[in-house]
């Protein structure tokens, strides 16, 4: 599996939503499932899927799936 | 007896601030704009933290209405259900642009039906207590309860005419109302805001504003812990505030030590929705001395440990009046100023109070009340019969152990919608037994001994 569809799946589950909901326009608090607690345990999960450590800044960053592909590309991730 | 919304419309240094665009409103800008019928009835107010929901709180505050507090992220279906149930004379809910057999006012729905039932003269907000599983609860409070509460609370947080102070916390939720309460009748700038800390546009705020105070339940440390606040310096911060659930020592240590050092200060503090919101808080000085205590009873309140049983039990002026779960409930008022607390406890030498246990079965996760026993009916009405034993797991998660042949991840996906909550608060185990008492039942305080050695 490639990092995209592999980031595209932890995204699902994080959120509970369906693979398909996850778009790059997708941002936080925009749909119920991503709040502050979903969005936690995203981090935590890309943290151990990837193997890298996402510090403050980046946390804070991250508020949408563009931005969060943004931020992991920067960790060196191949993501498309 | 003096209203809450008396006592808000006289502090002269209050002004409402809209986050998203810097404007700054006095009260009287924001009551008095809803045309509301001068009349005793109920309204559903659907509150995100937004200046618009504020304003039309504040306009019923100065109403005769009885005011349901609700969280707008209430699914649809369970917002009728309650509608139904309490047939209310209007609504604001600003995440719907149409609600049947009502008629769009400004920006209120109003019902075009009597509801054609009286409603208790006492009674002037309902609380949720849990509200997300089985038939709804509501807390009846007073509007004496609602004042008599945020003046105990004001005698001993550092609240000043010059705070600049965020509604973190939704207002619908005790904790989150009491930080609306308090800071407008002895604030300053009351910012209203539903960005939360891990937002950037949070912290610019945070900036922009000069924030005084922070309130949050153990969550929201948490979530501050793994942001990295405590690496940084916030020169306008004055005190910080936790309630809702037990922190984590280790959490109450590190935030305690950061602000001490600082000369600022940090409040861990006791409270349950029954009781308006607080019951007790830890003095800022007593945090390292007392650790894992919820401290002393606030001003006007008192505590009694029940002889047989440990209870802590809790006698104030701002004890509820008693649940309602349907209309009926609407006509009464209980002047009973003592609550169960359903907490165990004891208190040392110095008059400090610790919880020991609990004796209701309930979690605290994020702040609201789960109780174990529904969800054990939950899942035993759709796992046809399947046995399962739930305990919460000092206030961070609900164990759910199984005898077997059941999906964990489904378990975690049918709890997360029914309860509402994120799929990470559940912790499945397969066991070949349960822990039984002598008796045969299941023996949930070894279990809890068991959940807290294993950490899972």
């Amino acid at each position: 599996m490639n990092a995209t569809q592999q980031l595209q799946d932890i995204f699902a589950a994080a959120l509970s939503i369906p693979a398909a909901q996850v778009t790059n326009e997708l941002s936080y608090q925009s749909i119920p499932e991503w709040d502050s607690v979903s969005h936690i345990y995203l981090i935590t999960e890309l943290e151990a899927a990837f193997n890298i450590s996402i510090d403050t800044e980046e946390v804070l960053e991250m508020s949408s799936v563009e931005k969060v592909k943004e931020t992991l590309r920067k960790h060196q991730i191949a993501i498309d | 007896m003096t209203k809450l919304y008396d006592l808000i419309a006289a502090n002269p240094q209050l002004e409402y601030v809209d986050a998203a665009t810097g404007q700054h409103f006095g009260v009287s800008d924001l009551t008095h704009t809803l045309d509301l019928e001068p009349q005793h009835g109920l309204a559903f107010l659907y509150l995100d933290n937004s200046i618009a929901a504020i304003e039309a709180l504040l306009n019923f505050l100065d109403s005769p209405f009885t005011i349901a507090l609700l969280s707008p992220k209430l699914n649809i279906a369970y917002k009728q259900q309650l509608e139904q149930l309490y047939r209310p004379c209007y609504i604001y809910d600003p995440s719907r642009t149409a609600v049947e057999g009502f008629e769009a006012t400004v920006r209120l729905f109003k019902n075009t039906v009597q509801a054609g039932y009286s409603i208790h003269p006492d009674i002037k907000v309902l609380l949720s207590t849990s509200g997300t599983t089985g038939s709804p609860k509501f807390v009846k409070l007073s509007e004496d309860n609602l004042v008599q509460n945020a003046l105990s609370i004001i005698d001993y947080l550092p609240i000043q005419h010059h705070d600049v102070t965020p509604l973190t916390l939704p207002v619908f939720y005790s904790y989150g109302l009491s930080v609306f309460t308090t800071n407008s009748i002895a604030g300053g700038q009351v910012v209203c805001t539903s960005r939360d800390v891990v937002q950037k546009e949070f912290w610019e705020d945070f900036n922009r504003y000069g924030y005084t105070s922070v309130a949050g339940v153990p969550y929201v440390y948490e979530m501050l812990h793994r942001i990295g606040f405590c690496k940084k310096e916030y020169a306008s911060l004055r005190y910080m505030t936790q309630a809702g659930g037990r922190l984590s020592p280790v959490l109450a240590k590190t935030f305690g030590e950061y602000m001490a050092v600082r000369d600022k200060r940090f409040y861990i503090m006791y409270g349950q929705t029954e009781a308006t919101a607080r019951m007790a808080y830890l003095p800022p000085e007593a945090l390292l001395s007392k650790a894992g205590s919820i401290g002393i009873p606030v001003k006007n309140g008192r505590f009694d440990i029940s002889p047989d049983t440990q209870e802590l039990v809790y006698t104030g002026p701002n004890v509820f009046g008693g649940y309602a779960t349907g209309t009926a409930d609407l006509q009464t008022f209980d002047h009973h100023p003592v609550l169960y607390t359903g907490d165990m406890a004891e208190k040392d030498a110095d008059g400090y109070y610790y919880i020991t246990g609990r004796m209701k079965r309930f979690v605290k996760l994020f702040g609201t009340r789960v109780n174990l026993d529904e969800v054990e009916a939950i899942l035993k009405n759709t796992l046809n019969g399947g046995t399962v034993a739930c305990i919460g797991v000092e206030d961070k998660y609900l164990l759910v152990q199984h005898l077997g042949a059941l999906d964990s991840s489904a378990i975690k996906q049918l709890l997360s919608e029914k309860l509402q909550l994120h799929v990470s608060v559940f912790r499945i185990q397969q066991v070949d037994e349960f822990l039984l008492t002598p008796n045969g039942k299941v023996d949930y305080t070894a279990m809890q001994q068991m959940g807290l050695a294993e950490k899972v």
